[in-house]
């Protein structure tokens, strides 16, 4: 498989806090389809990997590609990297879409809001278009009847499912997971792990940081295991998980419930 | 108490009463639209205008209205400058004066009501909106300021009252407004409970209504905070 | 601007000093005010709770200013009455400086007793039930665990309200009192330079907001050790 028809490239992004350096160089392809997981343990880099690919973050360098088009960067004034067209970072965003760990709603709008919210006022899909796909959506994570109540009226688990309706929203090309279960409590994780394998099933690209490792080796066709900053380890799941590689992995793996 | 005197001069009281309501309404109009941009810029921490407004606020905040009300009216006369501009038959009229200096005062008490609300906004909720690839006018406009405006209700209640408690001190520089009326009532039958006293009612009275008011208001728009209670039980999702 | 430096005494140090007179004065009468209120706003007596809460809300429904006439006139009025009644006094007659501290200091008193009353409400029940059951005294507990503790939460809104205070004092000039900014109204219009001596006055006050803020703020950092800030 080439990059040339990948959905999305990152190439050696450096990133770093101060004098801290967080990301030594990490480069991921993932083509139509795939379900990338990331894993490590907290402080490996690998929210901020996920953050740096929609620039939630900007990285001190690297590459980032969409559909082959490529985000321009350049240094700002204090040598910091900043992106040169604003409007070019806001639309591949629209195709980058972003499910997050406390789920973030905006809590002051309706479920069915919040939804129909980035369709309506950054894509400009008419009201009633919208609504009725949202309604399709929040059917499909099994929402639909809580679409008038505000997301402070939701358990985290409902939360995090309209967090992911909203995401779909937006019809986007890669979806990004940043630990979207680990606000969640033991017994809520189920019915979001649910809806996340149902969309893996029907063929979305997805990139999930995540700790459920029955997820990472049951239902991602590529995992990413990150150690302060750098990939250890990388390949098919159950290649990794029954044949651990590395001595970090192994013992990654060992520290870690399955 | 002499209550004939009240009822045969209530139109000296209906007078005040509009006096009041129209300064106190327009002030907060104007105030109001002062202030949103302000409160964005400053929130913003923006190099040049930041100090600027915070200057401006400091000062309004920090000093007496009754000192402003009398800068704008007997200050202003001061200048010959603005005796020859074409602003002198505004700044020459006492309920104008006592506008822009309401006006003046409330935008810098709003200001940094909204400013505070802006900076409470949750991050997260700010990154969401710019992950789904909003513009920053979208982002303000959509997600920051609707949120904002709502965490602010309850400071910003206080302030309409603090306006209207304010806006007393027109009455020293001869507007007729609701103290100024009960004090014409005074000062015609040589009396001071029949005047003060009916001001006094009056300015209870939109007390409570204001506050009943946005009460209301803060029920309609709170409504994402208040606990509902859930009756319908949720099915699990679809298989 | 010269004519400010030939008036500098009558402007700042009569009138500034009045007006700090004022400020003081009112505020050691607005924090008695203040503490009686929040102890009948808290205590299980209907007659204080409610006494309170007719307190607050007249205070809070009628401007100063209005107040301040009202009992600037009934003041009189009523301490009069109860001369004549009481057998004890005849005339007085309150000079306006005693009636403007002791209005200014009623108003504000309603201000601080919800200062008093929330801070008193902050304090976990927890450190009450844990000096109890150390064996501490009422008295005890109050004084070391209680008012410490009431301090530090109620500065914040103890720092709010004298600031607000500071600038109710303009309003004693309305009344007659010769402060700062009666005097600088006064002459300045007499010299037909109102705005530089109203604005020398804006600029007093100024002082005055600033030095009470840095003030107060550093006692707030002195007290809060030990609160974690988030």
């Amino acid at each position: 498989m080439s990059q040339a028809n990948a959905t999305l490239v990152v190439e050696d992004i450096h990133k770093s806090f101060g004098a801290v350096e967080v990301l030594k160089g990490i480069s991921l392809t993932a083509h139509k389809g795939d379900v990338v997981s990331i894993l490590g343990s907290s402080g490996s880099g690998k929210s901020t990997f996920l953050r740096c690919i929609n620039l939630l973050e900007t990285p001190n360098s690297g590459i980032v590609s969409v559909n082959g088009e490529v985000i321009e960067m350049r240094s700002g004034k204090n040598g910091e990297p900043m992106a040169v067209n604003r409007k070019q970072v806001e639309r591949l965003r629209t195709r980058l879409a972003m499910v997050f760990q406390s789920f973030n709603l905006w809590s002051h709008m309706t479920v069915l809001q919040n939804v129909i919210e980035a369709p309506i006022h950054v894509l400009g899909v008419p009201k009633a278009e919208a609504t009725e796909q949202a309604k399709a959506l929040l059917d499909k994570v099994g929402i639909l009847e809580r679409m008038d109540y505000y997301p402070a009226h939701l358990s985290g688990g409902q939360q995090q499912r309209v967090a992911i309706a909203r995401a779909l929203a937006m019809n986007p090309d890669v979806m990004l997971f940043d630990e979207p279960t680990s606000a969640l409590d033991p017994e809520l994780v189920g019915e979001v792990l649910k809806v996340m394998r149902d969309l893996a099933d029907e063929g979305r690209t997805m990139l999930v940081v995540t700790h459920e490792m029955s997820f990472a080796r049951d239902v991602s066709n590529k995992v990413m295991f990150l150690h302060q900053g750098r990939v250890e380890e990388e390949g098919d799941p159950q290649q990794m998980f029954s044949a651990p590689k590395t001595e970090r992995f192994k013992g990654f793996l060992a520290n870690t419930r399955t | 108490m002499d209550f004939s005197l009240i009822s045969e001069n209530y139109d000296f009281l209906l007078l005040g009463i509009v006096n009041t309501l129209s300064l106190v309404s327009l002030a907060l109009l104007f105030g109001g639209l002062i202030s949103v941009p302000l409160a964005i810029l400053s929130a913003d921490r923006h190099r040049v205008f930041g100090p600027i407004i915070w200057g401006y606020t400091y000062i309004f905040r920090g000093t007496p209205l009754l000192i402003q009300v009398y800068l704008i009216y007997y200050g202003l006369g001061q200048f010959e400058f603005i005796q020859n501009s074409v602003a002198w038959p505004i700044l020459r009229s006492a309920w104008w004066c006592a506008l822009i200096a309401f006006s003046l005062n409330t935008a810098a008490y709003t200001t940094e009501i909204f400013r505070g609300a802006i900076e409470a906004t949750p991050l997260g909720e700010v990154e969401a909106a710019k992950a789904c690839g909003m513009s920053r006018l979208t982002m303000m406009r959509r997600v920051i300021l609707p949120s904002a405006f709502r965490r602010a209700l309850p400071a910003y209640s206080n302030e309409v009252i603090f306006m209207l408690h304010g806006s007393v001190v027109a009455s020293t520089i001869s507007v007729i407004d609701i103290l100024g009326a009960g004090r014409v009532i005074n000062g015609k039958f040589y009396v001071f409970r029949e005047g003060l006293y009916s001001a006094a009612v009056i300015y209870l009275a939109l007390v409570v209504l204001i506050t009943q008011g946005f009460q209301l208001w803060e029920n309609h728009w709170h409504a994402h905070l208040r606990p509902r209670p859930t009756s319908t039980p949720l099915k699990a999702p679809k298989h | 601007m010269q004519n400010i430096w030939e008036y500098r005494d009558l402007i700042f140090i009569k009138g500034g000093l009045l007006t700090i007179e004022v400020g003081l004065g009112s505020l050691v009468i607005a924090t008695l005010f203040g503490l009686l209120g929040a102890w009948a706003k808290l205590a299980s007596n209907i007659l204080l709770n409610t006494l309170a809460m007719g307190y607050t809300t007249i205070i809070r429904g009628i401007p100063d200013l209005v107040l301040m006439m009202i009992i600037f006139f009934e003041g009189q009025i009523f301490l009069n009455y109860s001369g004549e009644v009481l057998g004890l006094w005849g005339y007085v007659e309150i000079s306006p400086l005693t009636a403007g501290i002791g209005t200014i200091g009623f108003i504000m008193g309603a201000y601080y007793t919800e200062t008093f009353r929330g801070a008193f409400l902050s304090i976990p029940n927890g450190q009450i039930e844990a000096g109890i059951a150390c064996g501490m005294s009422r008295a005890l507990i109050f004084r070391r665990i209680i008012w410490p503790q009431l301090v530090r939460y109620a500065l914040p809104s103890f720092t709010n309200n004298w600031l607000v205070q500071l600038k109710t004092t303009a309003l004693v000039s309305i009344i007659g009192l010769q402060d700062i900014v009666y005097n600088a109204n006064a002459i300045g219009r007499k010299l037909r330079e109102p705005f530089t001596f109203l604005f020398a006055a804006l600029l007093f006050y100024l002082v005055l907001t600033a030095v009470s803020e840095i003030l107060l703020r550093s006692l707030e950092k002195k007290y809060s050790a030990g609160v974690r800030r988030v």
